[in-house]
């Protein structure tokens, strides 16, 4: 049977203001309980379901799991019916970086606040009665994609491949699905006992859990990465650092410790855009004094290390390996993050240790190499990414990562030799979460399947 | 006015619709072309079956009559399913087909407020605006006034059975259609289409030799249908399987031609989940061989019915290729197999009451809206009784929801997306049939009877003391933690030392039988009720998972939308939809939104105009 997929009420939470670094963010909630919800992750002199309408309180959001803070925030509360939506809703301003926005938005999440879907306010705002017949002209379209997303999900924002190859694996699980059904329906007849390959639930599984990966890619390209030069003093990172540039940004020079404060650029490699730091070198040496500027910049150097996407590690081929490098590399040894690079071998022409990368800054040789490695850390083994069948929004991930859920459930079931009618179950809740990216599979289309497939009917 | 009520044809739904209206005290009139074949099994000598066991159990719990007649004219009885999961198990029983019916008439007979005649109804009677039904004409002339009119005419309707080159105005073999009365529909403007359903021969038992077939025995433990009863004692017999052969397969191709279903005699859509033996070989080629079930119609003949080989070859062909079968070289056919075409009523024409759009006071059940299977017409006719006398009472009608009742899926899928074949019950249509376990019927539904008033004062007792007594189990394992001593008494139960016995069963390997041994107020329980409780423990996950989606679903089933609700006057509505809302003129948002083809925007719209509506008032 067809299900209505609407939902006009249940809680919802999006970003209004662009995703990226400012000031401020707003993140809108509507729905209902959606005020009480949100009181449960936020710490104030006064509670926001006891607050006026349309007042502002000042408080800080938390994890009520972990205790841990996430941010300072303003939120505006607004009752029923008089706020955009028409529903009891409030307007979280918080501080405006990305990482302090997907946290708040997870928070919410895990509060039971569902991801709103395009336009989504403006369709309650709608329903509710909130905007006159003229506008409603207008709002038409917005609720066209909604309704198109709840139903098909939007086809033209599916790309073709990603469609069909859902479409696959929806296909399988109503095939499943189908024999399972037939001996539930037809219990007397030759198909008793049908055998389900859990082979075919891994290798969905599998599946689903790399398109669910391919996020990442999606988000990679989107956001981009933080790539960091690391190595000792004098290894040449801001030669490297200016080649990848292409210009003339860090200041280089023979002597040892002249970076003293990291270096941001933007630069984009295989189309992936990339905030590339040239860092301080380590220098541990006691013989000299470190001067204080150069130590406080090695300590905010390892810092932004820890935090990089991606590591280039240098290491000056005409010194070898010291100590130093060898500490470093061991202790980083499974980090596929990290990536060694035997510099200067125009210099010194020794070949390099296994796993590095050759470098010569003065003939560019090893450039090409490295910008290889970079991408493929950053995009795991996809041959090509135009050929790569790519998920983009995290609705999409989330309905994945649920279909996915539901497919393991099943195949646990089955191996505990659990009843068909709980496996069935799971299997028809997989099914019916892909249904809502490529189009809800009806009771019909499993009957089709059952028909088609087998001969029964006494 | 001659009667209040007037019930139209004497199978299984107007049994259930007769005695729904005669049992609210309605006088009742019950007309049938022939008394002799009320309540008759046309096709298979069986009742039950996976969903349609549970409608039977939910036709029970509402009041209704089949389980009662079923239990006292069984002849084996098979709980289905037993290895798949609780949830889809499914009680099944072979019929004797000429006691049930007897025991069908016999029961209106008996029957206060009700009147049973013999005569073919060939047109309704409408008042002068034409907008409401007041009675009927029959064949021989007669006029009978009511202020409510039940359909349930099954195949009868312009019925005509085809055997090879051989075709006849017959709703069954044997028995002349109902001629007329579609035509008049017709005439009255409603959709009326066609349909085809077949049967297969009935041979002679002592033709067969059953040294060359499996025997299939039914349970040794019967249990009844009804809630009314705690167990019932009745003869058991078995059936016989044998299968088909490559020789058989050729036969049927070579004389596929004088099929009436090949030839292009029959135009009506047979159903897809019970094909002829012709369409089995046809559609399926690389099958070697298709089962074939001997079922014996009953203890006081030696007919023996051939379950899964329906055909309407000539009747040599059907002996031909019947003799190439193990078990049948000499069979005997006393009947041959038939298929029957037959008018139906496009059931989207109807109320989710089962009252016709067009005319008022009109209810229609049973075969008649493009159903198949005795317990699905039988669930029809008793809620167009009750909704007829509903309305006779000047009362909501009762709307059991899919969430609630097989019933609520059967009558809603109907409704709402129509049918263009024989539509037949799947547990597979029911999207909560985890909590429509067919021995929960009673919990679910017995009240809902007993607000109607289809409820003796002895039922309503005994259901009161079996709630109570769930209650008091549930509440004692809610309670109740395992203890050292009881682990000593059954091992088992040692890693569940310390925590409630309501948790301790949710654990696959713990079942009843195992509390029951440490728990004596649990042993003295009756069985059927401890299974209940314990299944009820056991699939608390599943059900609460479903719940959320349920309340989502109940909330859209509440918004109410008038039946005068313009559709035209919307702005922006897409044509289509609009074009199917006006068709099917659904009452709530939730059954608008199960349409198929209405986009989810458009309900929005509705919506839209529904809130902005209450406001207004």
């Amino acid at each position: 049977m067809k299900e209505a997929h609407i939902s006009l009420h249940d809680p919802i939470a999006a970003l209004a203001t662009p995703l990226g670094t400012s000031a401020l963010a707003v993140i809108r909630i509507s729905g209902d309980t959606c005020i009480e919800k949100l009181d449960s992750l936020f710490v104030s002199k006064a509670k926001l379901s006891a607050s006026l309408p349309n007042s502002i309180i000042h408080g800080i959001i938390y994890n009520p799991d972990t205790k841990e803070q996430i941010d300072e925030v303003m939120v505006a509360v607004f009752r029923r019916p008089k706020s955009y939506t028409g529903e009891d809703a409030a307007e979280i301003s918080c501080h405006g970086s990305i990482a302090c926005v997907a946290k708040i938005l997870e928070i919410l999440r895990s509060a039971g606040f569902r991801d709103a879907g395009p336009g989504e306010f403006t369709l309650r705002a709608f329903t509710n009665g909130k905007m006159d017949l003229t506008q409603a002209e207008a709002v038409n379209e917005i609720i066209h994609a909604q309704s198109d997303k709840a139903r098909l999900l939007a086809f033209h924002r599916l790309s073709g491949k990603l469609s069909r190859a859902i479409n696959t694996l929806k296909m399988k699980l109503v095939d499943i699905l189908a024999t399972i059904e037939i001996m539930i329906d037809y219990p007397d007849e030759e198909y008793e006992h049908q055998h389900i390959a859990i082979e075919t639930l891994t290798d969905i599984e599998k599946r689903l859990s790399a398109l669910a990966d391919t996020f990442r890619i999606g988000k990679t390209f989107q956001e981009g990465a933080i790539m960091a030069i690391a190595g000792k003093t004098n290894a040449g990172k801001s030669t490297l650092f200016n080649l990848l540039v292409k210009e003339e940004r860090s200041i280089v020079s023979e002597y040892h410790g002249t970076t003293r404060d990291f270096i941001e650029e933007k630069i984009a490699i295989g189309g992936i855009p990339i905030r590339l730091y040239d860092t301080a070198g380590f220098r541990t040496g006691t013989d000299k004094e470190l001067h204080p500027v150069e130590s406080e910049g090695i300590r905010r150097s390892e810092n932004l290390i820890s935090s990089a996407d991606i590591i280039l590690y240098l290491v000056d081929a005409s010194e070898g390996m010291t100590p130093d490098d060898n500490l470093y590399l061991e202790s980083h040894r499974d980090n596929p993050r990290i990536i060694p690079v035997w510099n200067k071998t125009d210099i010194q022409k020794s070949s390099a240790p296994d796993c590095f990368i050759s470098m010569s800054c003065e003939t560019q040789e090893g450039l090409h190499e490295i910008e290889k490695t970079v991408s493929t850390v950053l995009l795991g083994n996809t041959k090509d990414i135009s050929e790569t069948v790519m998920i983009d929004s995290q609705r999409q991930k989330e309905i994945i990562d649920a279909a996915f859920a539901a497919v393991a459930q099943a195949k646990k079931q089955l191996k505990a030799h659990a009843s068909y009618d709980l496996i069935a179950f799971d299997i028809r809740e997989a099914v019916n979460h892909l249904g809502m990216l490529t189009g809800e599979v009806t009771t019909s289309d499993i009957l089709n399947t059952m028909f088609d497939n087998f001969c029964v009917g006494k | 006015m001659d009667f209040d009520a007037i019930v139209i044809g004497g199978g299984h739904a107007g049994i259930e619709a007769a005695m729904a209206l005669s049992r609210l005290q309605f006088r009742t009139l019950f007309i049938t072309q022939s008394l002799d074949a009320i309540g008759r099994l046309s096709c298979n000598p069986a009742v039950g079956g996976l969903a349609k066991g549970n409608l039977v159990r939910e036709i029970d719990a509402l009041g209704g009559e089949m389980a009662h007649l079923i239990d006292k004219t069984m002849i084996q009885f098979r709980m289905l399913n037993k290895s798949k999961g609780p949830a889809v198990q499914a009680p099944r029983a072979q019929a004797d087909k000429q006691q049930y019916s007897l025991l069908a008439k016999h029961t209106l007979e008996s029957q206060k407020h009700l009147h049973l005649f013999q005569d073919t109804v060939t047109e309704l009677l409408t008042n002068t605006t034409g907008t409401a039904a007041t009675g009927v004409k029959t064949e021989r002339g007669k006029k009978f006034c009511a202020k409510v009119v039940v359909v349930t005419t099954g195949t009868f309707m312009e019925g005509t059975i085809f055997i090879g080159p051989y075709s006849a105005s017959s709703g069954r073999l044997g028995e002349p259609a109902a001629v007329g009365l579609g035509t008049h529909l017709r005439n009255l403007g409603f959709d009326v289409g066609r349909l085809k359903t077949g049967t297969p021969a009935r041979v002679l038992r002592q033709s067969i030799d059953f040294n060359q077939t499996e025997e299939q025995a039914g349970d040794i433990v019967q249990l009844p249908f009804s809630f009314d009863y705690d167990a019932i004692d009745r003869p058991k017999v078995s059936c016989w399987i044998t299968y088909t052969t490559a020789n058989t397969h050729r036969i049927i191709r070579e004389n596929i031609s004088s099929s009436p279903l090949y030839s292009g005699k029959i135009t009506g859509v047979g159903p897809r989940y019970c094909p002829s033996i012709e369409d089995k070989v046809m559609r399926f080629p690389d099958r070697e061989r298709h089962q074939i079930f001997i079922e014996p119609e009953g203890l006081s003949t030696e007919e023996m019915y051939l379950n899964g080989i329906s055909s309407s070859l000539p009747e040599e062909v059907q002996e031909q290729f019947l003799r190439s079968v193990p078990g049948l070289e000499n069979i005997i056919i006393t009947r041959p197999g038939y298929a029957v075409e037959y008018d139906y009523l496009n059931p989207v024409q109807l109320y989710p009451s089962l009252e016709s759009k067009r005319l008022q006071n009109l209810f229609f059940a049973g075969q008649t809206n493009g159903t198949s299977g005795y317990e699905e017409a039988a669930a029809q006719g008793l809620m167009a009784g009750i909704n007829a006398s509903r309305k006779l009472m000047k009362k909501e009608p009762l709307v059991l929801s899919r969430t609630e009742a097989y019933i609520g899926v059967l009558i809603d899928d109907l409704v709402t997306l129509g049918t263009t074949e024989p539509y037949r019950l799947f547990t597979s249509r029911a999207e909560h049939r985890l909590s429509l376990r067919h021995d929960t019927a009673e919990m679910r539904l017995f009240e809902k009877a007993q607000d109607i008033g289809l409820k003796s004062k002895e039922a309503i007792t005994r259901f009161q003391e079996k709630k109570q007594k769930i209650e008091e189990i549930t509440e004692l394992l809610q309670k109740r933690k395992v203890t050292r001593q009881d682990s000593e008494r059954s091992q088992i139960l040692e890693k569940h030392i310390g925590k409630q016995l309501a948790i301790v069963l949710r654990d696959p390997e713990i079942t009843m039988e195992t509390i029951a041994e440490i728990e004596n107020s649990i042993a003295a329980v009756h069985p059927t009720l401890q299974k209940q409780i314990e299944l009820d423990i056991k699939y608390e996950g599943y059900i609460k998972k479903q719940d959320e989606e349920t309340q989502r679903v109940q909330r859209l089933e509440r918004l109410s939308i008038p039946q005068e609700f313009d559709y035209d006057g919307i702005d922006g509505m897409s044509a289509e939809s609009r074009e199917k809302l006006k068709k099917i003129l659904p009452v709530s948002v939730g059954q608008a939104a199960r349409i198929s083809g209405v986009r989810n925007s458009d309900i929005s719209l509705i919506i839209l105009y529904l809130t902005k509506k209450n406001k207004k008032t």
